[in-house]
């Protein structure tokens, strides 16, 4: 099989991007036929549960290669503890990351471009300290490390300084946690790359739609992993109140980051046929928005 | 040998101040008080506990060293005080040699000091304390924070810069920069200051008077000194001068104090400063010191015509800043970090010495100097700026670090409740208002569980003259606590289209009666 480096696939994307957007799914997605497209997990402690849902999906084999670097990029942006559900879940991102070096990873680089600072926001989540003990590379953002992108196929964005680690890992994971968010309803996957991004992000959030989807044309995930162990139904992305916070006991992993979201909005009650970000990221063939065109395996820890 | 452990027990005590100075960030895992030595100062705990009204229970260490310089003398100048090494170190790098024979400083410079103390006192008297400007334990901390601490950062953040262009030790390099954050030597984002041109050119001047002669600050200016001295007056330590004497007057000249009188057997009592110079340079041997009751002169250089005139400065000098005009609209625009008390209780307490302002650049970084936006009486005074930064809601680190309570120490959950001030829009600036297109930042920011900024979702007609469904956002002033976190990331370039003003801050009205210190966070 011919080898992508991350590097690779974003010159693939910067020279035929337009080609390869009109793919009906991701490469990754095509040689594994006989895998679900996604996976749901439930029921468990966060750990186990987020280990059989990357399994069902094919294990973590298919996604990282001996040898190659991955990026992890969990939701490390608010100064707020584990059980308020504003960062993700630290046990679950230290198993992804057990999983990574397993399947043969050279490192497991995790890092977050934070809201709050970032020192607290990386304490006091949790994640640091646990992803540290699982062998993951812990890296605070070093503001000299970001790097103007160009994106092709991008509507409002054309260009944006993206972190080179994201740049040249040879695989993303992108590791949100679902969240009640005020601009797209709920914040998964997409929205979570934002963290990669340099620049002044606020100018983002006019026109968000449009432009969450042009960045997520530049920076694309070999897997992404949902993390409702806890989500977040009001207040958020910041929330803080245990009142805000639902225990759900639930982990999504699918290589399709449009079916990834869409299944999670319905946790939110939300159709997602009716979420603008998804029907733009469809059309423009980032992954399936028809839920009942995905095959979905899922998995009970609890029966 | 005795100015040898001098030197140590300088270098040592100036170790520790640096040390305890880093100390000074988040995570605040204090083992000793990041403002030890700020307690430790009998001038600050004297004029804040007249001009306040109050004991200070923070700064019972300050009286520690008051009662111990009876017996022993101006040991705190000489051994322990971080400013008088740095001057002392200055003075070596300044003076390339020493001087030939030269004049005595006139013995009137030394009276400076009595007069600008008691004019401080006299001003405290009347509740109100300049002492900011002079204590030197704060002149130090307040020079680390907004000029050293700052431009130390940004030549290690500038080295680092480099270092990591070096591809093939990144690695390396990344777990130094880890390990210089981690360890508080490398703040996460780059200290900037207001103010810091004044600061430094003040610290500059201390400095640069060593041209004139040795310590010129601490002979001739420093109140503190003078207040130890006259403390010392009746010292236990005495300074024998045997027959060897060969009255080459090398002691005279030599002395730091200028505290060796023209028979070069006696000393003034108030002005030594212990330092032990006059043994080391004494070629005969003829100098030592011990125990015992000095027979030295003990005259403190003010006379009552003197004092007098000081007393009437002082009075003066409290009228005219009583009877500033602070503008209005910028004092209503100046917030205090939360757990500060009232206003004429915070500036009787607030020594300048921006050890606040130095923790919080390691946290939400909104803290900052004021100029005069509180009237030239709060010159220097801490206040949030948030366009600059913004008052992390789970941080309550500011008031952990006052060693004169003008900030109290909030529990978490009662800070998380003390309002700063109200947030407003601005709706001619604000993206939603003036350009119906969503924005939204500063709702996303917003810490409080029940945000304090909602929206309502209406149609509107866009500049396009399109209808287009926008979400406009207003402030619910019951809920908003000031923090200046939505003023900090609005992504409007210039004036902000949501900013802070004081209405409605909570401030304390009197200090809190508890012993135990909060739970840091």
């Amino acid at each position: 099989m011919e080898k992508y480096t991350r590097r690779d696939f974003i010159r693939i994307g910067a020279g035929a991007g337009l080609a390869l957007a009109t793919l009906p799914a991701s490469p990754e997605g095509l040689l594994a036929a006989p895998n679900p497209d996604l996976a749901i997990a439930r029921n468990g402690a966060a750990g186990p549960l987020v280990r059989k849902a990357v399994e069902a999906l094919g294990g973590m084999g298919r996604f990282v290669k001996k040898g190659q670097t991955v990026l992890l990029k969990p939701n490390i942006g608010w100064d707020r503890l584990p059980e308020q559900a504003a960062n993700t879940n630290p046990e679950a991102v230290a198993e992804v990351i057990r999983m990574c070096l397993e399947a043969g990873a050279a490192r497991v680089r995790v890092l977050d471009r934070t809201c709050n600072e970032p020192r607290r926001c990386y304490m006091r989540s949790g994640i640091e300290k646990a992803a540290k003990a699982a062998g993951g590379e812990v890296r605070h953002i070093v503001e000299s490390r970001f790097q103007d992108l160009p994106i092709t196929g991008g509507e409002l964005v054309t260009s944006w300084p993206v972190y080179r680690d994201a740049i040249e890992s040879d695989v993303i994971i992108n590791m949100p946690v679902a969240k009640h968010h005020n601009i797209s309803g709920v914040t998964l996957s997409f929205k979570n790359l934002m963290g990669l991004l340099g620049g002044d992000r606020g100018a983002l959030h006019n026109h968000f739609m449009t432009k969450i989807v042009d960045i997520n044309m530049a920076i694309r995930p070999s897997l992404t992993i949902i993390d409702a162990w806890r989500i977040m139904l009001r207040n958020g992305p910041t929330g803080g109140s245990l009142a805000d916070v639902v225990e759900k006991q639930l982990f999504i992993a699918s290589a399709d980051r449009v079916a990834a979201d869409a299944w999670a909005m319905g946790l939110f009650n939300i159709d997602p046929n009716t979420v603008e970000y998804l029907r733009i990221a469809a059309k423009r063939g980032l992954g399936q928005l028809d839920l009942k065109r995905v095959k979905i395996q899922e998995i009970n820890l609890g029966v | 040998m005795m100015i040898t452990l001098r030197r140590i027990s300088q270098l040592l005590f100036l170790s520790l101040f640096v040390l305890l100075f880093f100390q000074a960030r988040f995570p605040y895992e204090a083992w000793l008080p990041a403002d030890l030595f700020l307690r430790a100062s009998p001038l600050v705990a004297l004029t804040v506990m007249i001009a306040g009204r109050a004991f200070v229970s923070t700064m019972i260490l300050a009286l520690v060293v008051l009662a111990l310089t009876i017996p022993l003398g101006r040991f705190f100048c000489g051994w322990i005080c971080p400013l008088g090494t740095v001057i002392d170190a200055g003075d070596h790098l300044i003076r390339r040699k020493r001087r030939p024979a030269r004049q005595r400083d006139p013995l009137t410079w030394r009276s400076w000091k009595f007069f600008i103390l008691a004019a401080l006192m006299v001003a405290a008297l009347f509740s109100t304390q300049f002492i900011w400007f002079f204590d030197p334990i704060a002149l130090l901390t307040r020079t680390f924070t907004t000029v050293l601490y700052p431009a130390f950062s940004f030549l290690l953040g500038g080295l680092f810069n480099a270092a990591f262009k070096l591809h093939f030790i990144e690695d390396q390099v990344y777990s130094l920069y880890d390990a210089a954050q981690a360890g508080g030597l490398l703040p996460t984002q780059q200290p900037r200051m207001f103010e810091n041109v004044a600061i430094a050119l003040i610290f500059a001047g201390i400095i640069g008077l060593g041209l004139v002669s040795r310590r010129f600050w601490c002979r001739n200016l420093c109140p503190l000194g003078a207040l130890l001295g006259i403390f010392s007056k009746y010292r236990l330590t005495r300074r024998l001068v045997s027959d060897a004497c060969t009255k080459c007057s090398i002691c005279q000249r030599e002395c730091k104090m200028n505290a060796i009188e023209d028979d070069y057997s006696v000393n003034n009592t108030v002005e030594c400063i212990e330092c032990a110079e006059c043994v080391a340079v004494c070629k005969p041997r003829a100098v030592s010191y011990t125990l015992g009751r000095n027979h030295g002169e003990n005259r403190i250089d003010l006379t009552r015509r003197r004092l007098l005139q000081a007393s009437a400065a002082g009075a003066a000098g409290l009228m005219l800043f009583k009877t500033t005009a602070a503008a209005r609209i910028r004092k209503g625009q100046a917030l205090r970090p939360p757990g500060a008390l009232t206003e004429e209780q915070f500036l009787d307490r607030c020594i300048r010495c921006q050890e606040c302002v130095k923790i919080c650049s390691t946290t939400g970084a909104c803290l900052q100097p004021a100029l005069t936006e509180t009237g030239i009486e709060g010159l220097w005074s801490p206040v949030s700026v948030p366009r600059e930064g913004y008052c992390e809601y789970s941080c309550n680190l500011c008031g952990q670090v006052c060693p004169t309570g003008a900030i109290q120490p909030l529990t978490l959950a009662e800070k998380q409740k003390s309002r700063m001030g109200t947030a407003y829009f601005d709706k001619s600036r604000c993206i939603p208002w003036y350009r119906q297109e969503d924005c939204l930042v500063c709702e996303e920011h917003c810490p409080l569980s029940d945000k304090a900024i909602k929206f309502d979702i209406r149609e509107a007609r866009g500049p396009d003259g399109q209808m287009r469904v926008v979400k406009f956002p207003y402030v619910v002033e019951d809920l908003c606590i000031g923090c200046g976190i939505c003023e900090n990331k609005c992504p409007v370039v210039g004036a902000p289209g949501i900013f802070l003003t004081a209405a409605r801050e909570i401030r304390l009205a009197e200090p809190l009666r508890r012993n135990t210190a909060p739970n840091g966070a």
